[in-house]
């Protein structure tokens, strides 16, 4: 069976992934303004600048070979489908429940700016959700290609604004005064955060700010004297002045584009996890060896695609990109990875950094959780190398995980390399996360490390770090695990 | 053919609308300012402005960007 189709909600067609290829069945009747938005000189800049998902029109004999594949019948019998696309497929698909508050402004940021130029070519965009980005590293890119459609010039307004406002402005705004992460947010609000929840949190002072005024307050207010029943509210109001429907539009465009800004996240987010670089307990000699042992084991298995589990903000996974890795970088704490994801950008690394915690791994999501595939679905033998520094002894003692989970995980996601560090109970660390449970971990050594190891990984070398009581590991994956 | 499907929202869609009501006035202020201004410039021997001075209807746009290339 092919994936469920992710884009399932649009009347105008559907997507789905099928033997590794990115398939969208468009409906008879809205194969004319697709193609013809594609023709468009918004949608060709875009795709030239990577920013908008590369499409192709399948020819009939590509077409017929589809149709006539079992596995896509109920596709093709759900619904007229007129013609088959294909899309280029992003390599490592991260979703908004997976990215820190940064990368939910630069989706923003891309919605809008499409949404500008289409506007410039009599286009509108008509649905305005982060679920329609998806990075490839930590540049957003347009992937719901069929989300555009031909405006009427009279019309002024925008129907996806309260979309925008739910699924881009809310979850930042809420993440600004709150500290609540976007990502936590997306986990349960597909459709983001409704002004009227919003407004149920703000303080009655909070409630008239100018921001909050605009954005949760005065919308609340109105739908409460609003009467639910006149569909009146909801008929196009077209105007007969197409230039004034226009300029209406562009200051909506501008005013969302300079909100956006304002709840831009500060590169000076704090953590408890943030500032290790700074804190962590290695001294200079010991870091270096660490980071010469990391990059010769990448230098030498030379991995195309890297998962850098645990990555803080970024050190080893910038290494890693920096040896030529297409490099996923995970961690639990948002600030972390929202800090990779500004170096990524600033030294235009192929790093996706995305929040998730290895310990409990981001779930399928989604309608019969067909929408979102869950985080170890998309990771299972995608990566040709993982690292897992100063990583396994949170996963021993504060998530009580056994190292032979640890490591079946590791086989699991590697296809070859596995830099570990391992961490002996008598790490300053280690005991301050036991608390008075190191009898737990007694045995944990280095024999005892090495023996758990044998099932699924080859020692390629190791290297104790002088002055700490730490381990380095250079794994190569055996071909069959237990 | 139109395919908007999404939830527009209630009181987000009036406020929506009654701020383009306010902008749209503008849009008559600033033609009307544009109208002022070219008349000056007449008088003075100067050519008038463009009509996109005045009224900023669109950004440098794509299209734009190409055809200048």
């Amino acid at each position: 069976m092919p994936a469920p189709a992710p884009s399932f909600r649009d009347p105008a067609g559907g997507c789905c992934l099928f033997n590794q290829r990115v398939l969208r069945f468009v409906n008879a009747g809205a194969i004319p303004e697709f193609e013809a938005f594609l023709q468009t000189n918004c949608a060709r800049q875009f795709i030239a600048g990577k920013k908008f998902v590369s499409t192709r029109r399948l020819n009939e004999d590509e077409t017929a070979a589809l149709r006539a594949a079992p596995e896509l019948q109920p596709v093709f019998n759900a619904q007229p489908i007129g013609a088959v696309f294909e899309h280029e497929r992003i390599p490592f698909p991260g979703y908004p429940h997976e990215w820190p508050p940064e990368m939910l402004w630069a989706a923003g940021r891309l919605t809008l700016e499409l949404a500008r130029a289409a506007l410039a070519d009599g286009f509108g965009l008509k649905d305005a959700t982060p679920h329609n980005i998806l990075f490839r590293g930590s540049e957003p890119v347009f992937i719901d290609a069929l989300s555009f459609e031909r405006r009427h010039p009279g019309d002024p307004i925008w129907k996806p604004h309260a979309q925008f406002v739910r699924t881009f402005l809310l979850p930042l705004m809420a993440h600004r005064r709150w500290n609540l992460p976007p990502a936590d947010i997306f986990l349960t609000h597909r459709d983001g955060l409704e002004p009227e929840e919003m407004y149920r949190w703000c303080g009655p002072l909070e409630r008239f700010k100018p921001r909050t005024l605009s954005l949760v307050s005065i919308p609340t207010w109105l739908s409460r004297r609003a009467d639910p029943d006149d569909q009146g509210i909801y008929r196009p109001h077209l105007l007969a002045n197409p230039e004034k429907a226009r300029f209406i539009l562009e200051s909506l465009f501008k005013r969302l584009e300079r909100t956006l800004d304002s709840l831009r996240p500060a590169a000076q987010n704090q953590s408890a996890w943030s500032d290790y670089m700074a804190t962590h307990s290695y001294d200079d000699p010991a870091f270096a060896a660490k980071e010469a042992f990391v990059d010769e084991a990448l230098r030498e298995f030379q991995p195309a695609r890297v998962l850098d589990a645990g990555a803080n903000t970024g050190h080893f996974s910038a290494l890693a990109a920096q040896a030529g890795a297409a490099v996923v970088a995970v961690d639990l704490d948002a600030a972390c990875a929202g800090a990779i994801w500004r170096r990524a950008r600033e030294q235009k690394l192929n790093l996706l950094p995305l929040v998730v915690n290895l310990a409990r791994p981001s779930p399928a999501l989604g309608w019969r959780n067909g929408e979102c595939p869950s985080f170890l679905d998309r990771a299972t033998g995608a990566f040709d190398g993982v690292l897992m520094l100063a990583l396994i002894h949170h996963l021993l003692v504060t998530e009580r995980i056994p190292l032979e989970e640890i490591l079946r995980l590791a086989y699991d996601v590697t296809n070859s390399l596995l830099v570990i560090e391992l961490v002996e109970p008598k790490d300053e660390m280690f005991r301050r996360l036991t608390r008075g449970r190191e009898h737990l971990h007694a045995a944990l050594d280095v024999k005892m490390f090495e023996q758990a190891c044998a099932p699924y990984f080859e020692i390629v070398r190791s290297l104790a770090l002088q002055g700490t009581q730490r381990r380095m590991y250079c794994l190569k994956r055996k071909g069959d695990g237990h | 053919m139109i395919f908007a499907y999404i939830d527009p929202g209630l009181g987000a869609l009036i406020w929506q609308s009654a701020v383009a009501g306010v902008v749209g006035f503008l849009f008559y202020l600033k033609k009307s300012r544009r109208w002022i201004v070219n008349v000056f410039r007449k008088m003075f021997g100067r050519g008038p402005i463009s009509p996109g001075a005045g009224v900023e209807i669109s950004p440098p746009t794509v299209k734009a960007k190409i055809d200048a290339k």
